[in-house]
């Protein structure tokens, strides 16, 4: 199979808006997403990051403008056919399926989803093992779902997902609670999942983990689209910094920087006190 | 340890999990090997006692397939059984005293009366549907008792076979069990087990892994119908007469979920447990304490939401014996 | 239309009586998300309180209203705290399941105490009437549509301006920030199950003064309460009495049907839980939130 070619675009989010009563979620927010690509969607608390998710896998209508994929309008697919689409998302509150085991919980989505039509009940048996070693919940699949640490009950919800076949993966704060340790590991899981060919969409709120995975990052804040690109870039932009820290935050640095080199011009002009 | 990997590899390929202990099951195909012996007792009464347990087990089967593994309780299965019921005595008017068409027909009639509602009422959530249900078998009986070509309450005659002849009824309705054992069996190792219990435990996971609840939800109560209609078509050929106050019997409703209750819901030998343990105790009661069932019924039905609420066989299935029963009781405490 | 007049006034008249029985029903499935099953084995005990005392000690229905209210409270009351609260937090099966079977229990029991004989509570007034405008009002139903007004007034005002009346919104609200402001939710749950099962006997006890009582009466009561919830929204009493009586004005009209089916003319007075069926899924289809909006499933 020949590289997936760079510049294909797998979603296309359009000028969305989503207004909920007299506010403004979303308003005007347009990006596209590399196929094979990892997006790393940040933004300050509220600015409509999770808003944005469930826009993208058809859980809300967008009040204006559209999200594309594969020129399907995913407003317009009922839930239950979005992952038939290619798309797949985990949820930030984490309910599996609860007297199912682990392996039955991943088997359900290899049953139902993308492939499941071919798939026979051993097959998605199989599968769903597959997965579960990759995930590394193999340990425990034959415990009951409900039986789980939150760790092992996200690598669950990543795994049902992947249990979907996707071609899009939509992670929604997939490391929360998490340890260093365990950040770790779940990026180096979600690499993998990237590596076998996944475009990942990412929301976290970990700055760390989004900028060591993501090849693009999209700033989200107070609902509108601020910045977009290679992940350095976008953190040092001031109006990045600017949305996370307040505007007064960034004049007092300014502030700061003045008095700064104020202070080492008078050094280089006076020798300084003797005394350290 | 544990023994390699026949347990394990059964596991892996999706075997044992939502079907229940297979041991409880294997009992279960024992017993009915053993009540094929009944009618060779020429006895009358344990006849027809234990064609009563193979119906009642045979609607406890339908009810759990609803009510059981897909998590949508229904009140109103004594519809489809009174359906399948009429279809027996409509089609001995027309001069067909076929059990097999009866059951046959009874299946198809009950199965779109439950698709045609279902679509109606099986898109909202189950609150909804359940008191629907509890609609469904009371307009049902209204109607049924107001149809004069129906006999209204007066109720229609079923010819029937000969003395000599009569345990015909009780091997039909002895298949009639052994086919919602199967189907229960079958469908819950199937994908179509696992989209009901998906349904069950969380419809809106369930749709976002690709399941179409509302198409599943009616298949699950198209085919409880199915069954509760056979119970009745054969039960109806087997009476005789047939008015509405038999065939719509709130006993009908009341039984197969406390049996199923009992004997363990979203399992496949629950039902047949609990039916032949409560059909057991009910013969007891009516024998020495007349019109009490359904107190007994409604007390056991409490007790085992409270004290079991995954049936008998769940804990039989249990490790840790009493301590882990007892802490499994505290668990949904306010 | 003169046929018209009287049925529209049957229909409030039984709608009165609704309103009641649906309050009760409303505020638990709203503000605890159960839907009791039980509740029309409450009614019907209501309604043999009333029976009991009227035969026993010859009390005046109207005044075995407050006694058929204290005694389904403290019922209500246990219930919800030896039972209930066991598997508040279970699936929805559960209590379900739970309510369904102390429904048979309390049917069954009555059955034993009272036998399954029809009774009656006849009063001096229980058969005049008055005549208003070409229409026939039964005094009785009168009375106990003025009664049930009065009830949903009292509790509409007690439900915003008392403090556990507004602990009780706030809870149904949001229950997270009620308890945040000091709101003990067992406490409320236990008041409103109890509180349900007061008005539950408060309507039993207006039910019969103008119907028959059997063991077995309260089941179509319940059908009845949910579609007046459905068409009228939960856990309001706004919705309650304007679903009740939407609800009882239909079914006036529609028990005159006459439906030809072949030779045969089914009247539509023995169809009552069929109409209520059919009323349940039209609006189930046509608007699922109700008349008033904002039904929960």
């Amino acid at each position: 199979m020949s590289a997936p070619a760079a510049t294909e675009v797998a979603l296309r989010i359009e000028n969305i808006g989503m207004r909920f009563g007299g506010l403004w979620a979303l308003s005007e927010v347009s990006f596209e997403v590399q196929r094979g690509s990892v997006v790393g969607l940040i933004g300050p608390n509220g600015s409509g990051k999770t808003t944005l998710m469930n826009v993208i896998s058809g859980v809300y209508k967008p009040t204006t403008g559209e999200v594309t994929y594969a020129g399907k309008r995913i407003a317009d697919v009922p839930t239950h056919e979005v992952c038939h689409l290619g798309i797949a998302r985990t949820f930030q509150v984490v309910k599996p399926f609860a007297s199912l085991t682990v392996r039955e919980n991943v088997a359900v989505g290899a049953m139902y989803g993308r492939s499941g039509g071919k798939r026979s009940t051993r097959a998605s048996f199989e599968r769903a093992q597959e997965l579960l070693e990759i995930v590394g919940l193999s340990r425990v699949a034959d415990r009951p779902a409900s039986d789980l640490t939150i760790p092992d009950r996200k690598r669950l919800e990543v795994a049902k997902a992947l249990a979907l076949d996707p071609d899009v993966l939509l992670l929604d704060e997939v490391m929360a609670g998490l340890n260093a340790t365990e950040v770790d590991e779940a990026l180096e899981l979600l690499r993998d999942v990237n590596r076998r060919g996944v475009t990942l969409i990412v929301v976290e709120h970990l700055m760390k983990a989004i900028v060591s995975i993501s090849t693009t990052i999209v700033v989200l804040a107070e609902g509108k689209k601020i910045a977009q690109g290679a992940p350095v870039a976008v953190l040092a932009s001031p109006q990045v910094i600017e949305a996370y820290l307040g505007s007064r935050w960034v004049k007092r640095q300014e502030a700061l920087k003045q008095i700064e080199a104020e202070r080492e011009h008078a050094a280089r002009v006076q020798p300084p006190d003797a005394r350290p | 340890m544990t023994r390699p990997s026949t347990v394990a590899t059964l596991r892996r390929i999706g075997l044992g999990g939502i079907t229940g202990s297979p041991v409880a099951f294997a009992v279960v195909l024992v017993l009915m090997a053993l009540l094929l012996a009944v009618p060779f007792a020429h006895n009358g009464y344990v006849e027809t006692t234990f064609r009563y347990i193979l119906m009642y087990a045979t609607m406890a089967y339908g009810w759990n397939m609803i009510g059981g593994y897909t998590g949508y309780v229904s009140f109103g299965q004594v519809a489809f059984f009174g359906i399948g019921a009429y279809c027996s005595a409509v089609l001995s008017t027309m001069k067909i005293d076929n059990l097999f068409a009866d059951v046959a027909l009874a299946c198809v009639v009950a199965a779109a009366f439950a698709i045609l509602i279902g679509l109606a009422v099986l898109q909202l959530k189950g609150h909804y549907f359940a008191i629907a249900t509890l609609g469904v078998g009371l307009a049902v009986t209204d109607i049924v008792s107001n149809l004069d070509a129906l006999g209204g309450t007066g109720g229609m005659n079923i010819s029937q076979v000969d003395e000599a002849h009569f345990s015909v009824y009780y091997y039909a309705m002895w298949l009639v069990a052994l086919g919602a054992i199967l189907a229960t069996y079958f469908i819950a190792r199937s994908k179509l087990g696992y989209a009901f219990v998906a349904i069950r435990e969380n419809e809106e996971a369930a749709a976002v892994l690709g399941i179409n609840p509302r198409r599943y939800k009616i298949a699950a109560w198209a085919i409880s119908a199915t069954m509760a209609g056979a119970a009745g078509a054969v039960f109806a050929a087997a009476n005789g007469h047939l008015e509405p106050s038999i065939a719509f019997s709130p006993d009908s409703n009341i039984f197969p979920i406390v049996m199923a209750l009992l004997g363990g819901i979203g399992t496949v030998a629950g039902p047949f447990i609990g039916a032949v343990i409560l059909a057991g105790v009910n013969e007891l009661l009516q024998r020495y304490f007349v019109n009490v069932h359904t107190l007994f019924f409604g007390a056991v039905i409490v007790l085992v939401v409270l004290l079991l609420p995954r049936g008998l066989v769940w804990l039989f299935g249990l490790r840790g014996g009493a301590r882990a029963w007892l802490k499994s009781l505290t668990v949904n405490k306010a | 239309m003169q046929l018209l007049a009287q049925d529209l006034v049957n229909g409030i008249l039984a709608g009165g009586i609704l309103a009641v029985v649906a309050l009760g029903f409303s505020l638990v499935w709203g503000i605890m998300n159960i839907i009791n099953l039980a509740h029309g084995a409450f009614i019907m005990l209501g309604a043999y309180v009333t029976y009991q005392l009227f035969v026993s000690f010859h009390l005046d229905p109207f005044l075995s209203l407050p006694i058929s209210f204290v005694l389904l409270f403290g019922l209500g009351y246990l219930i919800q705290r030896f039972l209930i609260n066991w598997v508040a937090r279970a699936p929805i099966l559960t209590t379900f399941l739970l309510t369904f079977g102390l429904s048979l229990l309390i049917v069954n029991l009555a059955l034993i105490v009272w036998t399954g004989d029809t009774r009656g509570v006849s009063t001096s007034y229980s058969g005049a009437n008055f005549t208003a405008l070409g229409v026939t009002v039964p005094w009785a139903k009168f009375f106990t549509l003025l009664v049930a007004l009065a009830i949903t007034g009292v509790m509409h005002l007690w439900l915003t301006r008392s403090k556990t009346g507004r602990a009780i919104r706030a809870t149904s609200m949001d229950i997270g920030a009620a308890q945040l402001s000091g709101v003990r939710t067992p406490q409320i749950y236990a008041i409103v199950y109890a509180l349900s099962a007061g008005l539950a006997g408060v309507a039993g006890t207006l039910i019969s003064l103008s119907y028959a009582l059997t063991p077995t009466m309260g089941e179509p009561f319940l059908i009845k309460a949910f579609v007046v919830c459905v068409l009228g929204g939960l856990g309001s009493v706004q919705g309650a009495l304007v679903g009740g009586l939407a609800y009882g004005i239909v079914e006036a009209f529609a028990t005159q049907i006459d439906l030809p089916i072949g030779t045969q003319h089914i009247s539509g007075s023995g169809l009552q839980d069929a109409i209520a069926l059919v009323v349940l899924l039209i609006v189930l289809v046509v608007r699922p939130t109700g008349i008033m909006g904002k039904a929960t499933a």
